[in-house]
């Protein structure tokens, strides 16, 4: 079946099957950064924003996104470089396969909470799992891309 | 799973009519499990765009819409003042943010999840859950018997009081099923004393309910009701504890929420 959605600012017609989900069919049509992790929605690696809202592309119904928008983290291009070099100067950025859903969950949790503590920081983020660093680095550098953001 | 159509409908009018046009039909709820089960359908309808998605406040209480979300639950103010915020905390560490953006009230009460926090936490409450043809049931009545396969879950309702409530849960590793959940509310009209998880879906501790309209005021009423709460309860061997341990859990869970509702 087609699906007609935008993604990343841009509209696009994507061929599914109906049974599949957002992450196969984002990999095969440019956005190979939606990494598959767990497949299961728990660890991350796979978050896009849904209409604004954080969502494991793994978990979604990929005919569920007609008609709406889509955002990986080639859409967040700017955000995303400069997180990427706090999370670089902190030392958190190993291997970096869990960072591109990380970078993601990271603008949409500034974007809907305004000056988090850094409880809040750990539970919006909790859902983004991290094998190599460990996640005391990945704090610090996410609080200083937010200080650096206001 | 195998889906050889998707269609979202625009109403739950027109859900009914396309879940009885074929026997092998499904409703997607949030839509996470979907590629998880072994199902081959003819047709998935979805309801994301039912306009569904929905808390608000009405004169009998509470309203969540089946496609309301955990999320939604977690930061709806109306559910943060409701009942010490039970309904939000039972959901606030179930996966990340990210899951609980997908995971919906319906796709859970009406699949009556035995690990589900939420159902715990509605049983405790004494919702009630609305079928689109066959009406108001009470959740208890709808965990313990059977409903029609046709028919739709539209919404679950919440009492307008809400009441004194806390909520106790076991994980071994944080955003993990839990081992054990229990939820307890105090109202004017007496206890209610949940536990799910058991692993069994959620059941009601009467005995203990029972001996707490009585006997609230007694020293040591949550460790009493706690103790009669582990005894009446069946509980099972799983993968995340045994039954023997599940009990014990239980008696702590239970004495500590009671705890926070009797002071």
């Amino acid at each position: 079946m087609k699906i007609e959605f935008e993604l990343n600012g841009a509209p696009r017609v994507c061929e599914a099957d109906p049974g599949e989900m957002l992450l196969e069919v984002l990999r095969r049509n440019g956005a190979p950064s939606v990494k598959r992790g767990c497949d299961t929605g728990v660890c991350g690696t796979c978050t896009v924003l849904l209409d604004g809202k954080p969502v494991p592309a793994c978990a979604v119904p990929a005919p569920r996104v007609a008609g709406h928008a889509v955002t990986t983290v080639e859409g967040l291009a700017e955000e995303a470089l400069r997180l990427g070099a706090t999370l670089t100067a902190e030392g958190a950025d190993q291997c970096g396969f869990c960072s591109p859903g990380l970078v993601v969950a990271v603008v949409a949790m500034s974007r809907e909470l305004e000056d988090p503590t850094d409880e809040e920081i750990n539970h919006y983020l909790s859902g983004n799992l991290c094998r190599c660093t460990g996640y005391v680095g990945q704090l610090r550098a996410i609080r200083r891309y937010l200080e650096e953001a206001r | 799973m195998s889906v050889t159509s998707y269609v979202k409908a625009a109403s739950l009018d027109e859900a009914a009519a396309l879940l009885a046009s074929s026997p092998r039909a499904a409703l997607v709820g949030g839509g996470a499990y979907l590629r998880l089960g072994a199902r081959q359908l003819d047709l998935a309808i979805d309801l994301f765009e039912a306009g569904l998605d929905y808390v608000r406040a009405t004169d009998a209480g509470p309203a969540l819409g089946a496609m309301a979300t955990y999320r939604r639950l977690e930061t709806d103010p109306l559910l943060r003042d409701y009942a010490d915020g039970l309904v939000a905390r039972s959901v606030a560490d179930i996966g990340g943010v990210q899951l609980r953006n997908v995971v919906t009230v319906g796709g859970t009460v009406y699949r009556r999840y035995a690990f589900s926090n939420l159902i715990t936490a509605l049983l405790a409450l004494d919702a009630v859950v609305v079928l689109h043809r066959g009406g108001p049931v009470p959740i208890g009545d709808f965990l313990a018997g059977s409903h029609d396969p046709q028919d739709i879950l539209a919404e679950v309702r919440l009492p307008a009081a809400g009441g004194r409530a806390a909520w106790r849960e076991l994980t071994n590793t944080r955003n993990d099923f839990a081992v054990l959940n229990v939820a307890a509310v105090r109202r004017a009209d007496g206890f209610r004393l949940a536990v799910g998880a058991r692993p069994g879906v959620a059941r009601l501790a009467e005995g203990a309910m029972a001996w707490l309209d009585a006997n609230a005021d007694a020293q040591d009423a949550a460790d009493h009701a706690a103790g009669l709460a582990a005894e009446e309860l069946e509980f099972g061997d799983g993968l995340r504890g045994s039954a023997a341990y599940r009990r014990r859990l239980c008696r702590t869970l239970v004495r500590r929420a009671l705890a926070e509702v009797l002071s």
